[in-house]
């Protein structure tokens, strides 16, 4: 390091510890991310707790039909339970299996769309469609608020705190007087001015690291290798966001206005990036891709047979049904026992073969909405950070769409397993529990594709913005 | 009076001269105009679908044939949030708050499809509203245009000049608001017809009876909110040094009054007041139905007890000899008690949304950002008060489709038949459409009086506080 920058630091350094209210707005900001780690955790132990719990109901719920099996029956209740146990015309519709997505240690510090959505179901052999639409409680004023987590103090109140530090890089000193006794030293203003961009960043860095740090390893342990990557790719957002900051804070001073000036465009473009940009966008994607749940929600009504003690028609539901499903014709004889029980079950998976169509295009029309927006992120740094973020800590759409279709084929498993019972007519065995479906969720390979290019198009906003502040201030005014 | 109007004139030429405050005019005017055309837009299109579906959904119910009125009961119906006129000015909740509900016997279902769940993240972020311009942008105008009201005239000496002529602080500042008054009703004019005109021709069937009074009271509540920025900024541009000072404190107050309160406010609320877990809802509920209320009177004693009351009334020994069917009058009993569990616990919930909202009106006080915020909404009929008073609304709406299904049950058919009884479509007819009234003015200004308050008490606060400061100023400060 050459002398001059040294000493160029020095002085940095001594005004820096001088202000008071710089000194200041760091404490506070500090507090905020505390505050926001804590709320975010707060949050995700509460999701933590139900998903205990409805695994607890879960697991009660199995082991009493378990043991029903090895129990001398002896009530009326006792022989219930077993029946239900054991008989697959009560269970398929009975048993409930919870398909849980539980959240990434990180969620606490993005909670993104994990309010929003369910994380817990309870599935049975129904129709799928009955079930999939419960939302969970929630007060919609906190939804609409949305979440103080550590990506809201990150994504929004750093880049405010990174303005209130540069907006005078250059113009203080020129209000001060100072400006024509730098320009008669050796080094140039430019070089001062980079210098000082550097010291700040350097400082806010630093701060936002050990808030991230601190909320990373409280989360959860950040080298385990699960957590390693988010936390690494964390690490590489912020730094890449608050460049694209800093950047935009060295283009404005390198326009050499006053700081009035500075102040009030980088307080506009932060208003452009955080809230207008991201405005236009969801209402433009609203009109363009209307969506009605509406058509969806006739699916949830629980309709039965016309009538149920008509035979021929719950044999043509039946024979409609295995037309679908060969796997479970047997012979006719196999149809008459237990008949109704047959009927039903077929009638409501039917119904979801019918209208899965209607809900594959809604989801189509979920995908083009996200499709769209998602080639305009690059028009704000901040949308793009917000939606790294979310995916890094798995609270992000995309994987709540996944969720939904790892649901459908865990939905498909339970029907699988209780169906083949039922129309082969054979009971479930104890050792049969065994053999229960288990959810499972595949983890897809493209997620840190996408990180990383969101995080490419940050930097490479950062990168534009500075050579042009870096072009500007060449050219002598 | 002639001194008032000149110094209005100046400011006005004053202000006109910045290049920067005209171009972010132009830029507000323009959201504006593109928030309130694609806030009609989607009110309408959400309109056509929601009005067409609910139709639909009434002929499938009238159509649904000849059954037997328990099944019909289950059959049931649905119901969907209609969209108010005056969303296209605030979406409120809308995003946020389900839209539509399966009505069925037994089954208090709760409202399904949260419209932000078919967005990206980015929805957070929140949409484009005429609202969000009006509570957030332009109060940052306001502070661009205003904040060297006084810090200019002090910088560049000319306020010893004015001090001299005779003219008091207080014509000074008036002058200066009044300017700032003007200039902003200028730019905002232009939407105030188009709302006006998008509002009337988005309402033609009158579906919100009230409609032109929550104009006039959204134009009111904004119209104060702004002033007190307006005030706010002159008062702090009189008060500083230099138009740095003053600039930065105002953008420091902006940023902790719009965004960072509000959303802390409503984050300590849940941490305050926790919700349970749709599952422990659920379950509630339904320990509550087997079990009673009181964890002591199940299902079965409660059905002995119904028994024993009918046949002492009627003084006959078996339920076969009662004058009507009474499989039907224990379905209602039932019900009912079933409507009494379900309203002990979701009253539960309720009181919950009610003490986590409540601490945000508190904080309102403090904050006009959040009486204007919760005004807005309210007055558009998208805030909470509504949405409860709608989701009430359709819970009674299904309560009476079973009571009249159970009714016709126990007076039309015998005990101990079912498949043998079927109803038709004039039991179907008896039930009405479902059509929501939403509540009205009076109601909801009963429900928002805090923030009312705050409102009048930081408007006289700053008409005293302008005063005040303008006698205790003293010239050689300039």
């Amino acid at each position: 390091m050459d002398k001059s920058i040294k000493t160029l630091l020095r002085y940095e350094w001594t005004s820096f510890v001088r202000n008071k209210f710089q000194l200041f707005m760091l404490a506070v900001i500090m507090l905020f991310g505390v505050y926001a780690i804590y709320s975010g955790q707060s949050e995700i132990n509460a999701q933590r707790k139900t998903i205990q719990a409805v695994t607890q109901i879960e697991q009660e719920e199995f082991s009493q039909y378990q043991a029903s099996f090895d129990e001398e029956l002896r009530s009326l209740e006792e022989e219930e339970l077993h029946d239900i146990a054991s008989r697959p015309s009560f269970a398929w519709f009975r048993h409930g299996y919870h398909a849980i997505i539980p959240p990434h240690d990180y969620a606490a510090l993005a909670i993104g769309q994990r309010d929003l959505f369910r994380y817990y179901y309870r599935l049975t052999g129904m129709s799928l469609h009955y079930q999939l639409f419960e939302n969970e409680l929630a007060n919609p004023v906190n939804l609409m608020v949305g979440n103080f987590d550590l990506s809201f103090v990150l994504v929004y109140l750093f880049p405010l705190l990174i303005i209130a530090f540069c907006y005078g890089l250059y113009s203080s000193e020129k209000e001060n007087g100072t400006l024509a006794l730098l320009q008669i030293q050796a080094v140039s203003i430019r070089r001062i001015i980079l210098v000082r961009l550097v010291f700040y960043f350097a400082i806010i860095t630093s701060l936002a690291m050990l808030i991230s740090w601190l909320g990373l390893i409280t989360s959860g342990p950040p080298f385990k290798t699960e957590n390693l990557v988010p936390a690494m790719a964390w690490t590489a957002g912020v730094l890449a966001y608050f460049s694209f900051w800093f950047a935009l804070m060295f283009l404005i001073a390198s326009l050499r206005k006053s700081s009035s000036f500075n102040a009030i465009t980088a307080i506009a473009c932060w208003l452009l990036f955080l809230i207008v940009i991201p405005a236009i966008l969801n209402v433009v994607v609203t009109t363009k891709y209307p969506l009605s749940s509406t058509a969806l929600a006739g699916l949830t009504r629980r309709t039965g047979l016309e009538d149920e003690n008509d035979e021929a028609e719950v044999r043509e539901v039946i024979m409609e049904y295995l037309a679908h499903k060969p796997q479970l014709a047997g012979s006719d004889s196999l149809i008459n026992d237990n008949m109704m029980a047959k009927g039903y079950a077929a009638f409501t998976s039917l119904k979801d073969i019918n209208s899965q169509k209607l809900v594959d295009q809604y989801n189509e029309q979920v995908a083009n909405r996200t499709s769209w927006t998602s080639r305009y992120h690059w028009l704000s740094p901040a949308v793009n950070m917000q939606e790294v973020l979310a995916q890094i800590a798995e609270t992000d759409l995309h994987t709540f769409l996944r969720f939904q279709d790892a649901l459908a084929d865990f939905h498909g498993d339970i029907t699988d397993f209780y169906f083949s019972r039922l129309f082969w007519n054979r009971p479930i065995l104890l050792e049969d529990y065994h053999n229960r479906p288990v959810f499972q969720m595949t983890e897809t390979s493209n997620r840190w594709s996408s990180v990383g290019l969101g995080l490419g198009k940050i930097l490479l906003a950062a990168a534009l913005t500075f050579f042009l502040g870096f072009y500007l201030f060449m050219i002598d005014v | 009076m002639q001194q008032l109007l000149i110094i209005i004139k100046k400011e006005i030429i004053i202000a006109l001269r910045e290049k920067l405050v005209l171009v972010l005019g132009g830029i507000m005017v323009l959201l504006l105009g593109i928030a309130l055309y694609a806030g009609f837009l989607s009110y309408q299109q959400q309109q056509t679908i929601i009005t067409q579906k609910q139709a639909e959904k009434r002929e499938e119910w009238l159509h649904q044939g000849d059954k037997h009125p328990h099944i019909a009961a289950h059959y049931g119906t649905f119901v969907f949030k209609p969209k108010t006129v005056l969303s296209l000015f605030d979406f409120g909740l809308d995003a946020f708050t389900g839209t539509s509900i399966y009505l069925e016997a037994h089954h208090q279902h709760e409202f399904m499809f949260r419209p932000a769940q078919d967005h990206s993240s980015m929805i957070r972020f929140g949409e484009l509203s005429a609202t969000l311009v009006l509570k957030v942008l332009i109060p940052l105008l306001i502070i661009f245009l205003s904040f060297n009201a006084y810090t200019r005239e002090r910088e560049s000496g000319t306020l010893k000049l004015l001090i001299s002529q005779g003219i008091s602080f207080g014509t000074l500042s008036w002058g200066k608001i009044l300017a700032y008054c003007t200039i902003l009703t200028i730019i905002l004019s232009p939407f105030l017809i188009g709302l006006l005109l998008f509002s009337w021709v988005g309402n033609p069937s009158q579906a919100m009876p009230d409609e032109t009074l929550r104009l006039v009271l959204l134009t009111l509540a904004y119209g104060v909110y702004l002033f007190l920025f307006i005030s706010f900024s002159v008062w702090v541009s009189l008060r500083s040094s230099t138009g740095r000072n003053a600039l930065l404190i105002l953008l420091s107050s902006w940023i902790f009054l719009t965004i960072l309160m509000p959303k802390t406010v409503v984050n300590l609320s849940k941490s305050l007041y926790t919700l349970p877990s749709m599952r422990e809802f659920k379950e509630a509920i339904e320990q509550g139905k087997v079990y009673g209320l009181d964890g002591k009177t199940p299902r079965s004693e409660r059905i002995a007890s119904l028994e024993k009351r009918l046949l002492e009334e009627y003084k006959v020994d078996s339920v076969h000899q009662l004058p009507f069917n009474f499989e039907g009058v224990k379905m209602q009993d039932g019900e009912e008690y079933t409507h009494k569990v379900y309203d002990h616990h979701f009253g539960k919930i309720k009181e919950t949304f009610h003490r986590q909202n409540r601490l945000s009106s508190f904080a309102s006080l403090i904050n006009p950002f959040l009486s204007v915020q919760n005004l807005s909404m309210a007055f558009s009929g998208t805030d909470m008060y509504t949405f409860l008073h709608f989701e009430e609304q359709v819970e009674t709406y299904r309560r009476e489709m079973i009571r009249k299904m159970n009714n016709d049950m126990a007076e039309n058919s015998k005990y101990g038949e079912f498949f043998e009884y079927a109803a038709g479509r004039d039991l179907w007819e008896e039930l009405e459409d479902f059509s929501y009234q939403p509540p009205t003015v009076g109601e909801l200004l009963q429900q928002y009086r805090l923030e009312l308050a705050s409102l009048f008490i930081w408007t006289a606060l700053f008409l005293l506080l302008i005063n005040y400061t303008n006698r205790k100023m003293k010239p050689l400060h300039g």
